[in-house]
């Protein structure tokens, strides 16, 4: 055995080469190094922030388009060789196309990717080191909180049946009953009304949510809910009286206000008079700007473009895919109230020469001019202007959750004591000189918000807070417009609406990977 | 933590001890002696053979003969003497009462002396147990293709190879035994131990073999990286006590597009779309006096393409070697421009550089050596991908009533055009020029440095130093161009970027060779391998050059400060990959042949606890011509059956899917009035699987290799079964996840196939031929995949805009089929749309009209949706095959290669079906215009509702075969001269590559490469959205060996 020795030396050479395996993520961090101290927390912050901008502005069919299109306000519209699915949402009628079994799982996705930045966040909270701040503690939960809530209010209000999810989880989980969906959101807002810092608006960094935002927000959920559901309070958490509370304390404490002229709320309504996206009017907005691209980069409001004419310019307002307005809603306007030019865009009315007919499905002659994709008077789009390389998912406008006009409108339903006058403040800037008073009562109230939230992704959630039977009756219609140039018969029946409860289509896709967990809703 | 991993292997030690034991064996036995002496005569020329070995078997007493082929030696009456001579056939003789032992050699037959590149080694072709297939450099270089792999096309059975584009430099799809995986088929590279990802950068005339490992039981030795199979790659070497030689090989060859997509005319184009109108209920937009003056109009795709592209290839080497030190050196040059575009748009050139040597010092116990090759490669492309970066596509749906320039000589801009089928209609040619502006160069220095010590006989240890080192810079240049609304650059754009990644590899390998009594044969390997591996990249980008040209194009010359205009990016990550192998080949007579691996594979891509794999194989081979009853029969000159088994593993994932990530770029909101502001923020971006182990294949093979008409006739023959499981996968989960899915494993492919090479070749007189074919019959079925649908869904959007999924993985069916609605024909008349009804008498497509498509109703339900879509198609051929076919009479020699598919469809889109006036293939012309007009094409509509729903009007069949190479080729040297001729070789050819293509597929190419544009899935393969097709060469080449 003279050669062990080689062997032994042999083996040890073998043996020369090994090393260790360890390895990091050199250029990210992980959920052990970060939600350390409050730099991570804000960083996290903006993060939801962020989901929320992803979830409504870059997701899947963008609600704000998909709540008019349901509405008695706008038509699915789009290209003529376009596939059927926003007829599908416009006529609640998914034989219309049958094999769009997904059309809003992109906004389901969306909407659970930003809540669950929200619930890790809120779970991390203990194991921060907030170095004994517990205001700033609070400030960020609150904001946390709100967004979630948001997002839930969305979600339950155009799905109704929803997985509830307070903190992360791979679970398998069924729909909630809407009740517990509405607990969560109202005690969300409420611990975010209660610990926001009482401080004007213009105090906070435009876009963070204040105080105000999560007291008038509060008011639509409580609006909503007892509408819809038909109930007397909001889930036993906020009574009738502390709903108009919080929306008179906005009015006396917010420091907001309506501005001068309704037109001036919209950039494409006003150019140059625009008041900008921090005006006084304006209580929460999810914001936007120009810089999406194909790389990532998610913060554009990628929907706008659907509200533009059909892929024609003509200054102020730039081209889109054609969803188009309701001739009803231009007709609905007095001549005299300054609201309509500046809400509806009339092709004959401005003398717009489009010459677009043939590629436009469901024609009207009426486009949004609320929110409108915009060009400069060489026709080049704004985003382009502004350097962006993509006209279409960087349009940059905001989208406004809620205005100080619903503040004061909403006031006057839960029968605040001023409740005339908040009907006549905001009528009065509506029709300026032409103003004569109107009696405020519930009927009044309602024909005013059509009147004044048109195209703003709010009428649809109106009528149906009035019961699913009116909202159905108002929307069905059966009219003439052009699609591809041609005169074709347009018909929503209220009993498709009926069927479906206003509610949407739940995607395939998720029911599929639940196994059926996950029910399809009524009608679809 | 260090410790820890590295002690994990607990199952080596005893692993060790085993191969240890075997190298311990040693036996012995007494002897006793008388002188036997004899001469050795070579059976070919009767004339004695100087050098033949003479041992005594089991001792180690052994002689050389002299230079008359004379010898003695020491022997005892009964002992065995092993006579042998490189080239002939071993003889064993017994010695009796003799003292006189005369002996004919019989030369060995090219198979048997031909020795195959295995892993870490190699083997005795006839000793080869595993199913492997080697190809020479020889054969690689009478191709004339600029990529070893592409000349590799149809040379081995079983192993497909496509181009994923016919641009110059482009990768290509290699698929061994069937696609195996989700995450691609791409097998693992070894070029002279060193491993690596890719291949193109070599010239093929620096190759001097290329073996395939194609069962697990071959490439387990490479484990956790082989599932795919492996390509061995060994460059040329100097041969010892060769004379030096000089070789120049130089071509020069033309390219032209074999064939073009028949896009409609003017006039056509017009007629259809007129027709389209009325259809659609409007009014035609031509009169008929206005079609008849369109005249044919532009013709898109001639615009695009280039004729007689140049390609030109030079090399020089230089080989030599004495009894102590061989040399093998190359410089070599290769260009190809493109046909499509053109030399400035898409150009190729690459330089070679090589240097092999190796020395033997102190007696040949210590051998160094190291193998050296550089690559730098200039390119430059068009875009060749999905359906929005691809500059081909977009002039297969330009109306040819586009004009090229404007009345000032530019590139007609149709912003202000009014009329329908221009407006938003850009310039085909123009987007490709102005959007291709980009140049690259990247420089590969691949090789090692090897030490080899043989302190006693046939016990080696070899540490080898690997070098895998890859820099790659590149910038591009997109200028401020309004050619449509849809297509127009408000500012300048420069992009610069530049990557480097560098594999080191440190191999240590202990063999022994050994025979344990006269009959049992030993050959025992150990090794152990680390690599590591790391790759960083910059990219910056920014607007407003001072120059407005590609040259310039460089970040300094911009000089815009608006942040949102600027983008930059950076990273670096790094794997480590640690292993220990082993190999034993035993047999017994040469007859009965035994062979086994293990390898550990410890991976950092994965968590602390599941970093180790063991990947094990063992096969068994009979070489049954050898036995009594089959020595001297006259039908087999050679049969050996083999069997093997083995595991192979598959690490290919991005790292760290283990953890939970928080991703910070691109996460911003903005809060403030102005815009373009952005506050950073973060998230939790994947949910983390720390259970994330290997995708394992393992793999059954069964076969034969037989020669037959006095080895004129050779022929191997495989059964096998893949089984590719606990694929790396990323499957879909619940949205409620609330992040992206992990990576976890799941689900598998099985493919069975049949494989048969056939081998013949002969001589009449002066005239020597040879002719080989293979073919393989592959059939892949996925199942196992763990969703609850039990399918991983393809992307949408692929084909056009808005176009659905149509293509799936999905248990029962072959990986990334086809899935859309089946069609029944055209509806002819309103009676038969009112008679089409399910079984309960619903009338399934009320709203259609007598043209359009009849879809089936494959559920039997009483409508027509998405749970009628069904499998139309399969992109994985079921056979593929090549063959080739050789002659030479005198100073002439004659070859041809081809190669062939059969049983895949492919998906053809190439018309974007959002639009009401995009052009069309001519395949329109057939459409349904009238009763009994068409029952395959419908009528055409604005809305195009025939088309955006993908149904097998999509799918064509893809069977081909290509006539890849004919060569008739004339040297000089082999003429009888009066005087000496100063070269060995001097050989001039003609040869012409990609001659014809036999196929009833309609587009450009029917080799089509690509699948999907996501990289996640790569088991999308045959989709033809638009794709630059292999040219048509012709070349003329020289070849000298002085």
């Amino acid at each position: 055995m003279k050669n062990t020795y080689l062997y032994i030396f042999c083996f040890s050479l073998l043996s020369l080469g090994s090393c260790s395996l360890e390895t990091e993520p050199l250029t990210q961090q992980t959920d052990t190094n970060f939600y350390k101290n409050k730099d991570d927390a804000y960083t996290a912050l903006v993060g939801c922030y962020d989901g929320m901008q992803v979830a409504t502005g870059a997701s899947g069919m963008g609600v704000p388009v998909v709540s008019e299109i349901m509405s008695d306000d706008c038509f699915g519209g789009t290209g003529n060789s376009d596939g059927y699915n926003y007829a599908a949402i416009d006529e609640f009628d998914i034989t219309r196309s049958p094999s769009d079994v997904d059309m809003l799982n992109g906004n389901w996705i969306g909407y659970y990717k930003a809540l669950y930045r929200c619930n890790v966040l809120l779970q991390k909270m203990d194991q921060i080191d907030w170095e004994g701040d517990t205001t700033l503690r609070k400030t960020y939960e609150s904001e946390t909180r709100f967004i979630r809530a948001y997002l839930y209010f969305e979600m339950v209000r155009l799905w109704g049946n929803i997985p509830l999810l307070t903190e992360p989880s791979t679970d398998n989980i069924p729909q909630a009953n809407p009740d517990d969906v509405y607990k969560v959101i109202a005690e969300d807002l409420v611990f975010a009304a209660n610990n926001l810092p009482s401080v004007a608006y213009n105090a906070t960094t435009s876009g963070r949510v204040t105080k105000w935002a999560a007291k008038s927000l509060l008011g639509r959920v409580y609006l909503y809910y007892t509408g819809y559901y038909g109930k007397s309070d909001l889930v036993g958490v906020v009574t009738k009286a502390q709903a108009l509370q919080h929306l008179e304390d906005v009015i006396a404490g917010s420091g907001h206000a309506l501005v001068d002229d309704f037109s001036t709320l919209w950039p494409a309504a006003s150019v140059d008079k625009y008041a900008g996206e921090d005006n006084k009017e304006f209580v929460f907005s999810i914001k936007y700007t120009y810089t999406s691209d194909y790389n990532g980069n998610t913060d554009g409001n990628h929907w706008l473009v659907m509200f533009g004419m059909r892929e024609f310019s003509s200054y102020p307002y730039g081209r889109g895919w054609g969803v188009t307005v309701n001739s009803k809603l231009y007709n609905a306007y007095a001549a005299n109230d300054t609201r309509r030019t500046a809400t509806v865009i009339g092709i004959t009315e401005e003398k717009i020469p489009f010459d677009k007919l043939n590629n436009q499905r469901e024609y009207t002659g009426y486009y949004n001019k609320k929110y409108s994709p915009m060009v400069d008077k060489d026709g080049k789009d704004l985003p382009l202007t502004m350097g962006s390389q993509f006209w279409d998912i960087s349009q940059f406008q905001d989208y406004v959750v809620l205005r100080y006009a619903d503040v004061l409108l909403m006031a006057a339903e839960l029968g605040s004591g001023n409740a005339q006058a908040y009907f006549d403040e905001v009528r009065r800037r509506a029709y300026k000189t032409n103003f004569t008073s109107l009696a405020v009562n519930s009927d009044n109230i309602m024909k005013e918000r059509y009147l004044e939230f048109a195209l703003e992704g709010v009428r649809y959630w109106d009528l149906l807070r009035q019961g699913v039977g009116k909202a159905s009756t108002t929307i069905a219609e059966t009219t003439q417009l052009l699609s591809g140039g041609s005169p074709v018969t347009k018909t929503i029946s209220a009993a498709k609406i009926l069927a479906t409860q206003g509610l949407q289509q739940i995607p395939n896709t998720q029911i599929t990977l639940s196994s059926g967990v996950l029910k399809q809703n009524a009608g679809w | 933590m260090k410790s820890k991993n590295c002690i994990k292997t607990t199952k080596l030690p005893y692993f060790m001890a085993v191969l240890l034991s075997v190298f311990m064996m040693q036996f012995g036995f007494a002897q006793e002696s008388k002188t036997v002496s004899g001469t050795i005569t070579s059976s070919e020329d009767g004339f004695g053979i100087p050098g033949a070995t003479v041992q005594v078997q089991g001792t180690k007493s052994s002689t050389i003969s002299d230079f008359d082929g004379k010898y003695k030696i020491e022997a005892k009456t009964g002992d065995v003497l092993a006579i042998s001579f490189v080239g002939f056939k071993t003889q064993n003789i017994t010695v009796g009462a003799q003292k006189t032992v005369n002996v004919v050699l019989n030369p060995e037959t090219a198979e048997l002396k031909e020795i195959v590149v295995i892993g870490y080694g190699s083997q005795k072709k006839a000793m080869v147990t595993n199913a492997v297939s080697q190809v020479s450099g020889e054969s690689l270089v009478k191709t004339n293709t600029t990529n070893a792999l592409q000349a590799l096309q149809g040379q081995a059975a079983g192993l497909q190879i496509t181009s994923t584009s016919g641009q110059p430099g482009e990768s290509l799809n290699v698929v061994i035994r069937g696609v195996g995986s989700t995450a691609g088929s791409n097998p693992l590279y070894v070029v002279d131990g060193v491993l690596t990802g890719d291949i193109s950068y070599l010239n093929n005339a620096d190759i001097e073999s290329i073996s395939v490992l194609k069962d697990a039981a071959s490439a387990a030795i490479y484990g956790s990286q082989a599932s795919n199979g492996v390509v061995l790659v060994t460059t040329k070497k100097g041969k010892r006590g060769a004379p030096g030689q000089i070789t120049f090989d130089q071509y020069y060859g033309v390219q032209s597009v074999a064939r073009k997509v028949d896009l409609l005319d003017a006039k056509e184009y017009a007629t259809i779309l007129n027709e389209a109108a009325v259809n659609s209920g409007k009014n035609p937009y031509f009169t008929n006096d206005q079609i008849a003056a369109l005249g044919s109009g532009t013709n898109w795709m001639d615009k695009m393409l280039t004729e007689n592209a140049a390609t030109k290839n030079f090399a020089f080497g230089a080989s030599g070697g004495s009894e102590t030190s061989v040399y093998s050196t190359s410089l070599s040059y290769l260009g190809q421009e493109g046909v499509v575009g053109g030399k400035d748009l898409s150009n190729y050139q690459r330089y070679n550089f090589r240097f092999n040597s190796e020395h033997k010092l102190y007696k040949d116990i210590v051998t160094v050596g190291e193998n050296i090759s550089f690559a730098h490669v200039d390119k430059n492309g068009i875009g060749v991908g999905n359906q929005y970066n691809n500059s081909l596509r977009s002039a297969f749906q330009a109306t040819p009533l586009l004009p090229m320039y404007d009345a000032n000589g530019n590139y007609f801009d149709t912003t202000k055009s009014t009329e329908p089928w221009l407006t938003g209609v850009s310039n085909p040619y123009a987007m490709m020029v102005y959007n291709n502006q980009n140049e690259s160069d990247s420089q590969k220095l691949l090789g090692n440095v090897y030490l080899q010590i043989e302190p006693i006989k046939n016990l080696t240890f070899k540490t080898t130093l690997g070098l895998d080192y890859n820099v790659n810079e590149g910038h591009s240049y997109s200028p401020i161009y309004s050619l449509s609304i849809y297509a127009n650059n408000a500012f300048d754009r420069v992009n610069q970027n530049m990557n480097k990644s560098r594999s080191i590899n440190w191999d240590n390998l202990l063999t022994y060779k050994f025979n344990a009594g006269e009959n049992h044969h030993f050959e025992a390997l150990a090794g152990s391998s680390y690599i590591t591996y790391n790759v960083t990249s910059i990219e910056a980008a920014n607007a407003d050059s001072v120059f407005n040209d590609l040259e310039h194009a460089w970040l300094d010359n911009t000089t815009n400060k608006d942040g949102a205009k600027m983008s930059m990016k950076g990273s670096k990550y790094e794997n480590k990959l640690m292993s220990y192998f082993g190999r034993l080949n035993y047999n017994y007579r040469e007859t009965y042949l035994l062979s086994a691996t293990l390898r550990a594979d410890g991976s950092s891509k994965f968590a602390p606890g599941n970093q180790w794999g063991y990947f094990p194989s063992v096969s068994a081979g009979w070489i049954a011509s050898n036995e009594e009853f089959l020595k001297d029969s006259k039908v087999f000159n050679f049969l050996k059956f083999r069997g093997s088994w083995g595991q192979v593993g598959n690490q290919s994932i991005r790292p760290f899917q283990y953890l939970a990530l928080v991703k910070s770029n691109t996460t911003n909101y903005t809060f403030g009035n102005e815009e373009g502001v952005l506050t950073p923020g973060a998230y939790l971006e994947n949910l983390a699987n720390p259970s994330l182990k290997w995708e394992t294949s393992e793999q059954i093979d069964l076969g034969f290799d037989a020669r037959f008409l006095d080895n004129a006739l050779s022929v191997n023959f495989d059964v096998y079964k893949k089984t590719n499981k606990d694929w790396l996968i990323l499957a879909p989960i619940l949205a409620t996840a609330g992040a992206n899915p992990p990576f976890i494993n799941g689900g598998d492919v099985v493919n069975k196939g049949v494989e048969l090479s056939l081998n013949y070749q002969n001589k009449i007189g002066d005239f020597n031929y040879s002719i080989s074919a293979n073919g393989a019959y592959n059939k892949n079925t996925v199942g196992q995949i763990p969703t609850s649908d039990g399918i991983i869904h393809g992307l949408s959007n692929e084909l056009y805009d808005n176009a659905g999924e149509f293509y799936r993985a999905e248990n029962g069916h072959p990986l990334g089929y086809f899935w859309g609605y089946k069609t029944g024909g055209v509806f002819q008349n309103q009676a038969q749309i009112d008679n089409y009804k399910s079984a309960n008498g619903v009338v399934l497509q009320p709203n259609a009209a007598p043209g359009d498509i009849i879809y089936v109703n494959t559920n039997g339900d009483d409508k027509i949706d998405a749970s009628d879509k069904t499998s139309i198609g399969n992109p994985n051929p079921d056979f593929t095959y090549g063959f080739s076919l050789s002659a030479s009479y005198k100073a002439f020699d004659f070859s041809l290669n081809a190669n062939g598919v059969a049983g895949n469809q492919i998906v053809q889109s190439y018309r974007n079906q959002a639009g009401a006036y995009g052009n069309y293939t001519s395949a329109i012309l057939g459409r349904w215009h009238g009763e009994g007009s068409s029952n395959t094409m419908p009528r055409v509509t604005e809305d195009n509702r025939n088309f955006t729903q993908f149904s097998d009007l999509y799918v064509q069949d893809g069977d081909f075969l290509r006539i890849n190479t004919v060569t008739l080729g004339f040297d000089l040297a082999k003429m009888k001269q009066s005087k000496p001729f100063f070269a060995s070789q001097f050989r001039l050819y003609f040869s012409v590559l990609n001659l014809y293509t036999f196929t009833k597929y309609d587009g450009m190419d029917p080799e089509i490469g690509f699948g999907s544009s996501n990289t996640d899935q790569k088991f999308s393969s045959g989709v033809d959205v638009g794709y630059y097709p292999r040219p048509r060469t012709f070349m003329m080449g020289l070849n000298v060996k002085l």
